[in-house]
């Protein structure tokens, strides 16, 4: 890549639109000119490199196959009924229904019954092309039927290039797989605000039924990074995907991830943890899709936005007709260390369903006076108790990292943001 | 007499324009153990605020000594640091903080040194003394905590400051005899292991059974009334708070 910038425009696009002014809907990226295209990944476990692989594509075939033999198409009559229903809809002078421009979208979707074209990345097309080219050949990280892996990717971003990983997952019926993604720049990069290289990840995942995914992301990289974290995720009949993803590192940091929940008791769990720390800006997108009856989904966000960072998200939980019996939950904790720092949240439930449950909850603010006092009464200082809240939330990454190797790259970058912090972890220091 | 660790002369507080501590005249010795009783709403817990320096409170005259220094402008964290500590009656929660950085954290700001090895150590073993699960230590502090387990985490923090002077307020309010017991036994550690100086605010008698206390105050509408020795804890027990009601009401 060479020349001008570039950008990926409607990045993590809310697929419902919220009020344009209040400039959330989605988000630009934009990507440094000059910059090489240089994969380098270090893999292990059952993570495969290959230069071609349509494992998932034929995982997807399988999958569109069995939803069908449960979902018969509607009939002849059945549509013709549809039809008249929106025609007279849209007929209405007075009272009638106007749908926006998702709804028609949503229900074209929902009509072409395919779940390839339902699959999506939470970071949109534009982005998921960008870091699927930029990394050339893709990680396969799969299990068969019943059986059980463990996978690790690490990408290692440095500055002047653009470092991208494409994987992925396909857990065939009953399997289990464990994926730690790593994405770090031990090498460091140059200090400063400029952003001057992007690491990133787009993952596809497909669970068969009763298979089970963890997914185990972290993200350390220095100052001046871009991250970019693309996931979209399909999930058969109790199949369960867990995700946590931990974001402490870069400059800018894109968060993107889309779920179809399309088998019956399918559920999903996301914990999201960052830190904002010096001018860091992070940008969130959930999007979540209930099909299947009795599937659930959590999704939480836990954060600390310290000097003078900033924070988006969105977070949507479509409740699709159909999908009865299901449940989804977004909640989030954020706490507001400085008073430099932006935090922006739309929480989104979109329900087309009557017998589910979908709902949010949200506790974002500063430290609150009672709680400065009783920091107080034990002998911090404003500035001490706030270096405590962003020492604790990488301590607490650094304890629940799951490998020797993410833990190290956590300590780094903890080490960065609070000097002595690495200490902390050394028995003898 | 021993030397005196605190002393507060005519301090009187408001919230707003409401008065609500009135010439509160009080001297603690080093090493001592002083009660203070009154009915709900005396200032008692007040008063254990406005000496840690809660800004919700103004001090509206007289002053405290503290350890031979006037502490009267001093902020709270600075109190912290000269050696006074504050149980607080309900403990906040403080999400996003694990308990164990916290205390760590805590250590720090006091200036103590302690190898992370010794750390550990340390806080598991007063975890152990005050029966407390240590599964605890990685949890936010206080969130999703019983009113027992927030109190142990007060008896803790004691514990690992070691203060000169600890403000008690209510710690054994709302307890039940479990975790009362464990309440009690903190103190006798803290008084075992420092010789740490204690005000008491409560109700509840039983937790100086198995405490040598010296003094016993006695504070009713923002004002102390009376002050004696143990046997005053007795009297009250007996008779209660209302013949000192009555007479300022007379007065």
């Amino acid at each position: 890549m060479s020349g001008k910038d570039s950008a990926v425009e409607r990045a993590s696009a809310m697929p419902a639109a919220t009020w344009h002014f209040l400039r959330m809907n989605d988000t630009t990226i934009e990507i440094p000119q000059g910059l090489e295209v240089a994969p380098d990944l270090q893999l292990s476990g059952a993570a495969d490199k290959r230069v071609q692989t349509d494992e998932f594509d034929n995982m997807m075939a399988v999958a569109q196959a069995r939803w069908e033999l449960v979902n018969p198409a509607p009939t002849a009559q059945e549509i013709a009924e549809r039809e008249a229903y929106r025609a007279a809809e849209a007929d209405a002078t007075y009272g009638g229904t106007a749908r926006s421009n998702y709804q028609a979208a949503a229900d074209e979707m929902e009509e072409a019954r395919s779940l390839a074209v339902a699959f999506k990345q939470g970071m949109g097309e534009q982005a998921s092309a960008f870091l699927r080219e930029s990394a050339g050949e893709r990680v396969l990280v799969k299990a068969e039927r019943k059986q059980k892996v463990d996978a690790q990717v690490v990408v290692r971003g440095a500055a002047g290039v653009v470092n991208t990983a494409a994987i992925d997952v396909v857990a065939g019926r009953g399997s289990e797989v464990e994926l730690h993604v790593l994405v770090d720049s031990p090498d460091g990069a140059p200090a400063g605000d400029a952003s001057v290289g992007v690491a990133g990840t787009t993952i596809r995942v497909i669970a068969a039924d009763d298979a089970r995914v963890r997914i185990v992301r972290t993200q350390t990289l220095d100052d001046g990074l871009i991250d970019m974290d693309d996931m979209g995720l399909l999930a058969g009949v109790r199949a369960q995907i867990d995700v946590k993803q931990t974001v402490l590192g870069g400059s800018k940091t894109f968060t993107g991830l889309a779920a179809d929940l399309r088998g019956d008791q399918a559920s999903l769990e996301v914990q999201t943890h960052y830190l904002g720390h010096g001018t860091q800006a992070h940008d969130f997108n959930y999007v979540v899709r209930h099909h299947g009856t009795r599937s659930q989904c959590k999704l939480d966000a836990n954060g600390v936005l310290a000097g003078t960072s900033r924070k988006t998200l969105r977070g949507t939980i479509d409740l699709i007709r159909g999908c009865k019996g299901s449940q989804g939950r977004e909640s989030e904790t954020v706490l507001l260390v400085d008073e430099g720092v932006r935090n922006k949240t739309v929480p989104v439930i979109l329900c087309n369903e009557d017998d589910v449950a979908g709902d949010h909850g949200a506790t974002i603010g500063h430290i609150r006076e009672e709680q400065l006092f009783y920091l107080a009464s034990r002998g911090f200082s404003q500035e001490s108790a706030e270096s405590m809240f962003v020492a604790a939330a990488l301590e607490q990454a650094a304890i629940e990292a799951p490998d020797e190797l993410t833990q190290a790259a956590v300590l780094r970058v903890g080490e960065r943001v609070v000097p002595g912090f690495a200490a902390l972890f050394d028995e003898e220091a | 007499m021993s030397n005196t660790i605190l002393t507060c002369q005519k301090l009187c507080a408001a919230v707003g324009d409401k008065p609500i501590l009135h010439d509160i005249d009080l001297s603690i010795g080093q090493g001592e153990v002083h009660v203070l009783l009154g009915p709900n709403g005396a200032g008692k817990s007040t008063l254990g605020h406005v000496l840690m320096g809660d800004p919700t409170y103004d001090m509206t005259g007289g002053s405290i000594e503290f350890d031979g220094q006037d502490i009267t402008e001093l902020p709270p964290n600075k109190r912290s640091l000269a050696g006074m500590f504050l149980s607080f009656q309900a403990p906040v929660e403080i999400p996003g903080v694990p308990l164990r950085s916290f205390l760590r954290a805590m250590v720090e700001a006091h200036g103590v040194q302690m190898k992370n090895k010794q750390f550990k150590q340390r806080v598991q073993e007063l975890a152990q003394q005050l029966d407390m699960d240590p599964a605890y230590l990685d949890r936010e502090l206080g969130v999703g905590f019983s009113g027992g387990e927030k109190k142990k985490v007060e008896m803790l923090q004691l514990l690992l400051l070691q203060p000169k002077l600890a403000i008690l307020d209510e710690t054994d309010s709302g307890l039940d005899v479990d975790a009362l017991s464990v309440v009690s036994r903190g103190m006798e550690l803290y008084r075992r292991d420092c010789g740490g100086t204690l005000l008491i605010i409560t109700h509840n008698t039983r937790i100086l059974e198995r405490l040598a206390v010296d003094c016993a105050h006695v504070m009713v509408s923002g004002r102390l009334v009376d002050t004696g020795d143990a046997a005053l804890i007795d009297l009250i027990d007996a008779q209660g708070f209302e013949r000192y009601e009555t007479q300022l009401e007379q007065a």
